[in-house]
């Protein structure tokens, strides 16, 4: 990987700012509070919705009116979920990130909050209208097609910055971390526009618009999502355990071989739908291929993990505990994927609760625990404060981690079994739906939102606790 | 990895290959799909919605129903969609090219509706579906919709409204039991 020769540091370490203090850190304080704070209030908001979903699968008659079907509350939590929460956090996360490594100092911040409020303002209104009715039939893309161009122009202000922190670095040397970022900020905004153009503005013939929108999908999981939460592992491993990534000589190539054959894995979502055959064969092919940057990933994280003690030290470490977590469930999620994209097992599962777990596994168990683990390090530097409560801190980790994995675990095996079932034409839909699985549903949403709530108390006790950025490094752990 | 032009160029060849030989291409082989007759000489499918389907089209998708139903039937061996009768044959993209907003769905808690028209009794049947979906027998797990009703004059019994009637308008004409000249219908 290239290397400034005047930097004698041991390539894989993250570049980090250990003998210097955290310059820049109050320019970015504004901006960064405002994104995370909404977030951790979408997530809330998210986590309600999770629940009232969980119910009306249990009790279709709850809370049943035009305004809360089944179909509103779905929508509205996935597109809090990830644009509210996920969304927000990693414009928090991915700056800061790129500030650090770049030794970026974040002028016209003024900019980057316009940005923040105008996504929130826009993503607000187009929940409401979602509720109201006034919703597209495609997922994650339901909010009314006006809102598309608000997303936009919001995202170039709040969420370019990290391309400009790249762009403005003092030193010639680069870390993947800041690959990873700049990827995933060059790709969404492109992404984005481009299927709003040929889903919604001016759509494409017949099923080349489950095609376009089923590229979004994957963009938007895959390199927005998944490319800026690796950017936070490669980033907090080595940070927190203090050595080199093991194999990092390896990570260009996880690097270009992800984001090469990501995009391309979108028609493996599509099997058997009414789209050419060859395109679908592609999508099965980019899938299997998919495992080369899961691979070597995996060699990255769990190899420095597996040397000196290095679970050990994460199980210590509040950042690295959740970190882990994600790390093995990115890991995971890419297997899954691979192994759930070839013709028979994914006409086992499609349809099935089965896309429910991997969907939750990538964006809850990958992603969300990286960004929990990231606010446990940064946001201590950036208010000064400590965590105010460690009870809290184990709650959230507790509740959140066995909520995700008992979730992700029931929709995989009963997603499976049903899909198996289904197989047999004798067999009822009627008779594979599970009142337990309805049931547990609503249990792991309660532990969700037990957890978040806990992470929210202690959030905003240190952010409201504190008035000026650290001058000194605190310590989460 | 030093050059921001040179990372760029990399990423811009990541998108575009997926985007221009997957997207692209795939509106060049079906962009210009039209309806077409079975047969030479034959009527042309698919036929063309009557206007209150189209306004129940709205209806479905203001409610969010994607969320439960699919309109897609899978070849034989890819599922069971054909054998469980929600289809005769696989759809094939040509029974999509007058909708202006293809809604395929992604999960099923409920079965698939590209035939829903087909296998339909009555309105009188879809209307109680609606309505009261476990007098009629279905899925515990399936919502009622009957906000879309109102109680007659006398109170005694419950009147659709004009979306319920477009949304029943809709559902009767999701067909899919033509032969196309990609796909023949099972014998």
């Amino acid at each position: 990987m290239s290397q400034d020769p005047n930097h004698r540091r041991s390539p894989g370490r993250s570049p980090g700012n250990q003998s210097r203090p955290p310059r820049g850190e109050a320019q970015l304080r504004g901006p960064f509070l405002l994104c995370f704070g909404s977030a951790i209030l979408w997530l809330l908001l998210a986590s309600v919705l999770g629940l009232i979903a969980s119910l009306k699968l249990q009790v279709p008659s709850f809370l049943n009116s035009e305004c809360l079907t089944f179909g509103h509350v779905v929508a509205a939590q996935k597109n809090i979920f990830i644009y509210g929460w996920a969304s927000n956090a990693l414009f928090a996360v991915n700056l800061w990130l790129l500030s650090q490594l770049g030794r970026f100092e974040l002028r016209n911040g003024w900019l980057a909050t316009l940005g923040g409020l105008v996504w929130n303002a826009a993503l607000a209104y187009g929940v409401v209208q979602i509720f109201a009715g006034n919703m597209n039939g495609f997922n994650l893309l339901e909010m009314p097609r006006e809102v598309g161009p608000v997303l936009m122009v919001a995202f170039l202000l709040v969420g370019f910055w990290p391309i400009v922190a790249f762009a403005r670095r003092p030193t010639g040397h680069s870390f993947a971390s800041q690959w990873f970022v700049v990827g995933a900020s060059f790709v969404f905004p492109i992404v984005y526009a481009l299927t709003q153009l040929l889903v919604l503005w001016c759509p494409a013939a017949g099923p080349v618009q489950a095609l376009a929108h089923s590229w979004f999908i994957q963009n938007l999981m895959l390199l927005w999502l998944g490319a800026s939460g690796l950017a936070a592992v490669y980033y907090f491993i080595p940070k927190v355990l203090g050595r080199p990534l093991h194999g990092y000589y390896l990570a260009t190539v996880a690097f270009w071989t992800y984001f090469l054959f990501a995009g391309a894995t979108t028609p493996s979502s599509l099997l058997g739908s009414p789209i050419p055959v060859w395109v679908q064969s592609v999508g099965v092919v980019a899938s299997i291929m998919m495992v080369i940057p899961i691979i070597i990933t995996a060699i990255n994280f769990h190899g420095t993990l597996f040397h000196r003690g290095g679970w050990a030290q994460a199980w210590n470490s509040t950042t690295l505990r959740f970190v882990a977590f994600g790390a093995v469930s990115f890991t995971l999620a890419g297997l899954l994927n691979t192994v759930f994209s070839t013709r028979g097992f994914n006409a086992t599962v499609r349809f099935t609760e089965f896309a429910q777990g991997q969907e939750q596994l990538l964006t809850y168990a990958f992603l969300t625990m990286v960004i929990f683990g990231a606010a446990y390090f940064i946001l201590p530097r950036l208010t000064g404060a400590l965590w105010p409560s460690a009870k809290l801190i184990h709650l959230h980790f507790w509740t959140t981690s066995l909520a995700v994995i008992g979730s992700v675990a029931v929709s995989l095996v009963h997603g499976y079994q049903a899909g198996h079932q289904l197989l047999n034409p004798a067999v009822t839909m009627a008779q594979v739906g599970s009142s337990s699985l309805a049931l547990a549903g609503s249990v792991f949403a309660v532990l969700f939102l037990i957890g978040h709530l806990a992470f929210a108390l202690n959030a905003f006790s240190m952010i409201f606790s504190s008035s000026a950025p650290a001058d000194s490094e605190a310590q989460s752990d | 990895m030093k050059n921001l032009n040179f990372l760029f160029a990399g990423l811009f060849l990541t998108l575009a290959l997926p985007f221009g030989g997957l997207l692209l291409s795939s509106q060049i082989q079906l962009g210009s799909l039209s309806r077409a007759p079975a047969e030479e000489g034959g009527p042309l499918f698919p036929a063309r919605e009557p206007g209150l389907a189209i306004q129940g089209r709205a209806v479905y998708r203001e409610l969010g129903c994607v969320a439960c139903h699919t309109q897609q039937v899978r070849p034989a061996g890819q599922g069971s969609d054909i054998a469980r009768g929600w289809g005769s044959r696989p759809s094939v993209a040509r029974d999509y090219v007058l909708q202006p907003q293809v809604l395929l769905g992604e999960r099923r808690l409920g079965p698939d509706l590209a035939n829903f028209g087909a296998r339909a009794k009555s309105d009188d049947d879809i209307h109680t579906l609606l309505r009261d979906p476990h007098s009629a027998g279905y899925s515990l797990q399936k919502p009622d919709f009957a906000y879309l009703y109102v109680l007659s004059a006398d109170g005694k019994k419950a009147q659709p409204t004009e979306r319920a009637v477009a949304l029943v308008a809709y559902l009767k004409s999701l067909r899919q039991d033509y032969a196309s000249p990609e796909a023949k219908l099972k014998q």
